[in-house]
């Protein structure tokens, strides 16, 4: 990386540390980063990127380091010293109030007042309405922030920080809730403001985003910078190998599938989402033993509501569903469990498991009334639990000093590996899969997707949500493309990226390509 | 059945309905400071506790001092040093919100007693003389418009400041900036907190304040309602306007309409020598309007998103 | 972590003593001899101290099982003093009206009718939590006022007060009252008073049945299970098809069945008749010390209501002996609930670290349970 003297460094953070008991978030981290240019801070989760940013925004306080910012060595110990240094953070999780308007939740912390505190709604709707202007981020500062789609929710945040006065702007994977489109639209903006002499610093894990926005790259691993790159310099598998530190597969090897009979049939599915608006319009399609039928769509397309209602947390409003000669459509979450659907849903840490449950006990979750676990659903059969956890832990590597540990203690992949085996291991007829290697680290991710290819080749029928298009095309044998509640197309996995993108934000015509 | 047809007869009279708007007050202000706390995000059952503290410390001072508006000082800052505790314990301790309110309530419950004894000896705490409570104001003019006149314009003080205090709150958590802050606190500390706000220092000043208005409905139903301090006077009050925060949506005003309707309650049991049942299934009366009131409360309520969540910036 | 919150209760307590101008040592000391008869410094008898010690706490075993159970699964049972008196109320009409029945089959009669009515009197607001998320902390307070006016209303000049005029009801049938372990017989000298001195009745070993009880339910049953994934995680427990709103209907009815059944050996075991002193009791308020104090296990209740029982017992000699009112109990006992809910969160992160936790009770999933409760959306199964 080459240093030109008379570059200014924005930010300049050296020897950074950051403990918490157990796991070193940030050791000994320097970053610069240079003004006016957009920088990447790559690395798998939890690589330290977002703890490091947290220390320079100041929601987090390092155990030692220096941070200097615009060359000037800065101290700060709350967001409100970041503020006034110039620095921005859109959070990967918004610092939004859903109940409040886009103008409240932009102007909170500097609101005009008029007399005794009085909130000025003039003054703040004509700020706003300057600023929207000048970076072209049109936004309706009485709209209630919670119903907005995700897009402008971000815009409402990337508007909040440029109220402050930031120069500096720290985006926390930006990406991972937007639409392709809003995604182009996104980098567009950010051009935008580093034309106006803004400094970006870009977090994420996105490589090919990466690759497209930024000018450099700083690769964490395990709390270390382990390597600066040049953006124009390098590519996806470099970078990769430097994230996980060894060779990385980028696509599952997989043998063609051998799809057998039909047995899972949705036909003209209807439900509402969680404030009552229509989330699926009539959903239909077949899915065959043997198969991975994968969704693609951005995130709040229906995916959601799709899988709960197949897996019976949430009840239809029309339509019906068919395993083998059963209509579950009404079906709970018991009954669909015991009908052999297993769900491995998409939160697993507030839905998926209990986390202050043992290991061996989430692994029982949903069957602590089964014959194989308990004496007529009255008294739990401790030792078949015990022998059954001490089975799955061996079998699908979860990394745990005991089956007896808190699923809170183990890291994501462990944790998610945990609802993989619980799945997995009661032989499902129909695998519902969503988001399942969200926030995994890369070596969890390869052994699940492995195991969901070796469930298809044992004759399970797999539904695989994710927001992760990649995903989707390297596993499923069939694409079913969704957008606003309804697919709109089927396609194979070779499908041309674009087309899919395309698809996914309603474009495009909907021709039916391949067995419905 | 004739107590029915007690308590239409009942309904009718001005008295009664100055008795409501009367138990309404004093019910509003712990209601209010209930509201205040929950929407800056700390759940306060305590009232109960707050209340009987500055009723006790009210008379105490009254018995002392002579002058019902100092007395009426102490007891609020009373209050307001309960709810110190509380938020101490709930904020800087990260304590369940529930038990230390909880604890507040059995607190204050016992050592109010355990002063009385202290300071009193065995004997019970004297009366305060009829000069030195809380006065009763007749507005003049007003007073005398009929019926109306007799409800609204001879309260006691304390109930005119507690109306004044209802616009006031209302206006300040909706209208200002502070209010604005204050629920942005009880909604998304971590957005506040990004967004500059000391999110500590608006729930402290929250708990505290419910602390100060509970310890001002203490005092009044010590030294002005009633004239002397008896065990456990509060007698469920502090719940009752927990309920009256719930039905009223965490808003001031829906608070006071649900203020409105226990106060009625509260007023007809008051009126029990009129009334021909057992004055103990009338003391039931309170307690179970409370009751249907919750049962009935029209679709699910939902108190503001990070309401009872200690603030744990650092977490995970 | 239990004990330091004792230690630091009493020395607070202590404190406020000495500031008021009381003296510590005299009021621990009537404490120590009312409670476990030792250091009577004014003839108590001690026996007869650790008697009334053993009466206090038997119905506190049932009652902390009552708020301790609804606590793992994120419920808080304010209630169990008005299922206590419930359960009394239904063991004395039923020991009045069915007088005649012989022993065998009235006793059980009046505990069934006590536990029966404290289930009821639990399950109002447990159904009231689970189909509309109403507070469960107001509803339960609510039944506990109602519930004291109740038993005010029966026996001052209303259908259960005796015939001699005293605020109380009469007397249960003979049938109905539960052995004492001490023959009634005035003749017998134990410790140097006669045994009918003496009322330690058979309801101990009831209440200590039901913490085993407890703990079997808790710990090794599918119900047990469930209630705790409840109070954990109400949104784990939906999806893995457990019905929350159904569990958390059966544990209040459970909770409420111990308090009730605590009631009716209240009456059947110790006074055998409803009078305006259990207008006053406390035993379901200090449930909830006992509850938290033994950290939702057991053994810990069975230890905390000791300490309860003892407080208690102590408290009128303290009085007696060295002027202090025996409200210092309660502000003990207040400040045992701070230090512990002071506590609690850090049980609660340990886990986080590998460490395995002391039987951590899910205080803070419950607080926002009750925001969750309210906010679990129209559309789904529960």
């Amino acid at each position: 990386m080459s240093e030109q003297p008379s570059e200014k460094l924005a930010i300049d953070m050296r020897g950074i540390t950051k403990a918490w008991p157990g796991v070193v978030a940030n050791d000994h981290v320097d970053l610069t980063v240079l003004a006016g240019e957009i920088h990447a801070l790559v690395g798998e989760n939890g690589a330290g990127k977002s703890t490091l940013m947290n220390i320079l925004y100041g929601l987090v306080r390092a155990d030692s380091g220096e941070i200097m910012v615009n060359a000037k060595p800065a101290r700060i110990s709350g967001p409100r010293d970041a503020i006034s240094l110039g620095i921005g953070m859109v959070h990967q999780h918004f610092m939004l109030i859903p109940v409040f308007t886009v103008g409240q939740n932009i102007m909170l912390g500097r609101e005009p007042v008029v007399g005794p505190g009085i909130y000025d709604y003039g003054a703040a709707r004509k700020a706003i309405e300057e600023l929207t202007r000048k970076y072209g981020l049109a936004l309706d500062p009485d709209a209630i922030t919670g119903e907005l789609p995700v897009g402008l929710q971000q815009r409402a945040e990337i508007v909040k920080v440029l109220y402050r006065g930031a120069s500096i702007l720290i985006l926390d994977e930006p990406t991972g809730v937007l639409t392709p489109q809003e995604t182009v639209e996104l980098f567009g903006v950010l051009r935008d403001l580093i034309k106006d002499g803004k400094t970006i610093v870009f977090i994420s894990h996105k490589l090919k985003e990466v690759l497209e926005i930024s000018d450099r790259i700083t690769v964490m691993r395990r709390g270390r910078v382990v390597g600066h790159l040049v953006t124009k310099k390098t590519n996806e598998q470099e970078i990769a190998t430097m994230m996980v530190g060894r060779e990385v597969l980028l696509r599952v090897d997989k043998k063609p599938a051998k799809p057998q009979a039909v047995t899972f049939r949705v036909e003209n599915l209807t439900a509402n989402s969680d404030r009552g608006v229509p989330a699926l319009r009539g959903i239909s399609f077949e899915l065959r033993q043997g198969e991975i039928l994968g969704i693609a769509g951005v995130e709040g397309n229906g995916q959601s509501e799709l899988v709960e209602v197949l897996a019976g947390t949430r009840r239809p409003t029309g339509g019906r569903i068919l395993l083998g000669d059963e209509d579950v459509t009404t079906a709970d979450a018991r009954e669909e469990r015991e009908a052999g659907v297993g769900h491995i849903p998409e939160d697993r840490r507030g839905v998926g498991l209990v986390l202050n449950y043992s290991i061996a006990d989430n692994l029982i979750l949903g069957r602590e009334r089964a014959p194989l676990f308990s004496w007529h659903g009255l008294l739990l059969r401790l030792d078949s639990i015990k022998n059954w956890a001490k089975r799955l832990v061996k079998e699908f590597d979860i990394r745990t000093p005991s089956i007896e540990t808190p699923a809170r203690a183990l890291s994501g992949g462990n944790q998610q590996k945990i609802i993989v085996a619980r799945e997995m291991a009661s032989n499902p007829k129909v695998l519902l899969a969503a988001q399942p290697t969200r926030g995994v680290d890369i070596g969890a991710i390869e052994f699940i997707h492995r195991r969901l290819v070796k469930e298809r080749d044992e004759g399970a029928a797999i539904l695989l949500v994710s927001a992760e298009l990649d995903e989707v095309r390297s596993l499923s044998d069939r694409i079913a493309v969704m957008y606003e509640g309804r697919i709109v197309s089927f396609e194979s996995p070779d499908a041309d990226e674009a087309r899919l993108g395309l698809l996914m934000t309603g474009g495009g015509a909907a021709e039916r390509t391949g067995a419905a | 059945m004739n107590f029915l047809a007690d308590i239409g007869h009942v309904l009718l009279t001005a008295d009664l309905w100055r008795a409501t708007l009367e138990a309404a007050a004093l019910l509003l202000l712990p209601a209010l400071g209930g509201v205040i706390s929950e929407r800056s995000g700390v759940v306060n059952i305590a009232m109960e506790g707050m209340m009987l503290t500055g009723a006790f410390f009210a008379v105490v001072a009254d018995l002392a001092l002579h002058n019902p508006w100092l007395a009426a000082l102490v007891g609020i800052v009373a209050g307001g040093l309960m709810a110190l505790i509380h938020a101490v314990v709930s904020i800087r301790f990260r304590a369940d919100q529930i038990v230390s309110g909880i604890a507040i309530n059995i607190f204050a419950a016992g050592l109010t007693l355990f002063l009385v004894q202290r300071i009193y000896g065995l004997q019970n705490v004297g009366h305060v003389g009829q000069s030195e409570l809380l006065p009763y104001i007749n507005i003049p003019l007003l007073d005398q418009i009929p019926f109306l006149g007799r409800v609204l314009f001879q309260q006691n003080v304390v109930v005119y400041a507690a109306l004044v205090l209802l616009v006031l709150v209302q206006l300040t958590l909706f209208r200002t900036r502070l209010g604005l802050r204050i629920r942005s606190v009880g909604e998304h500390p971590q957005a506040a907190d990004t967004a500059g706000i000391n999110v500590y220092a608006i729930r402290y000043g929250a708990v505290i304040t419910s602390g100060l208005l509970s310890g001002l409905a203490g005092a009044f139903l010590a030294i002005g309602i009633s004239n002397t301090f008896a065990p456990n006077m509060t007698d469920g009050r502090g719940y009752i306007a927990l309920a009256a925060m719930i039905f009223g949506k965490w808003t001031p005003i829906g608070a006071f309409i649900a203020c409105l309707i226990f106060g009625l309650g509260q007023a007809i049991y008051d009126a029990n020598s009129v009334i021909h049942v057992s004055q103990y299934l009338l003391s039931m009366l309170p307690y179970i309007l409370t009751l249907i009131v919750l049962a009935g409360v029209v679709g699910r309520s939902i108190p503001p998103a990070a309401d009872g969540i200690p603030y744990a910036p650092e977490n995970e | 972590m239990p004990l330091g919150s004792v230690v630091f209760a009493f020395v607070v307590g202590g404190l406020i003593v000495a500031i008021t101008g009381g003296n510590p040592f005299a009021a621990y000391q009537g404490l120590m001899c009312g409670g476990l008869g030792i250091g009577c410094a004014n003839g108590e008898n001690s026996a007869l101290q650790i008697a009334t010690t053993i009466v206090y706490f038997t119905p506190l075993l049932m009652t902390g099982v009552a708020v301790a159970l609804p606590f793992r699964a994120g419920l808080f049972n304010i209630g169990a003093e008005g299922q206590l008196l419930a359960g009394s109320v239904a063991c004395t009409v039923i020991g009045i009206k069915f007088s005649s029945l012989p022993a065998p089959i009235l006793l059980p009669m009046v505990l069934l009718g006590g536990t029966l009515a404290g289930a009821i009197w639990a399950g109002v607001p447990g159904v009231l939590k689970a189909t509309i998320g109403a507070h469960e902390v107001v509803t339960t307070i609510m039944l506990n006022y109602v519930a004291q006016w109740l038993v005010r209303y029966l026996i001052v000049g209303g259908p259960l007060q005796a015939a001699n005029g005293f605020s109380a009801s009469s007397p249960i049938a003979a049938g109905a009252r539960l052995p004492l372990f001490l023959p009634n017989d005035n003749n017998l000298i134990i410790f140097g008073l006669p045994a009918g001195v003496y009322r330690v009745h058979t309801g101990l070993l009831i209440g200590l049945v039901a913490l085993v009880i407890f703990a079997i339910l808790l710990w090794r049953t599918s119900l047990g299970y469930e209630i705790r994934a409840v109070g954990q995680s109400q949104r784990a427990a939906r999806y893995g098809g457990i019905n929350v709103a159904r569990t958390i209907i059966v544990t209040m009815l459970i909770a409420g069945a111990f308090s009730g059944l605590a009631g009716a050996i209240q009456i059947a075991g110790v006074d055998h008749n409803l009078t305006d002193k259990y207008f006053n009791d406390t035993t379901g308020f200090d449930a909830i010390a006992v509850a938290l104090l033994g950290l939702g296990s057991a053994v810990g209740i069975l230890f905390a209501s000791i300490l309860f029982g003892a407080l208690h017992a102590g408290g009128s000699v303290m009085q007696a002996d060295a002027g202090i009112s025996s409200s210092l109990v309660q502000i003990v006992q207040a400040l045992i609930l701070f230090s512990i809910a002071a506590n609690f969160l850090r049980v609660l992160r340990l886990p986080a670290f590998g460490r395995r936790p002391s039987a951590p009770a899910p205080t803070a999933p419950a607080a926002a349970l009750m925001t969750e409760a309210a906010k679990a959306p129209p559309g789904e199964t529960t």
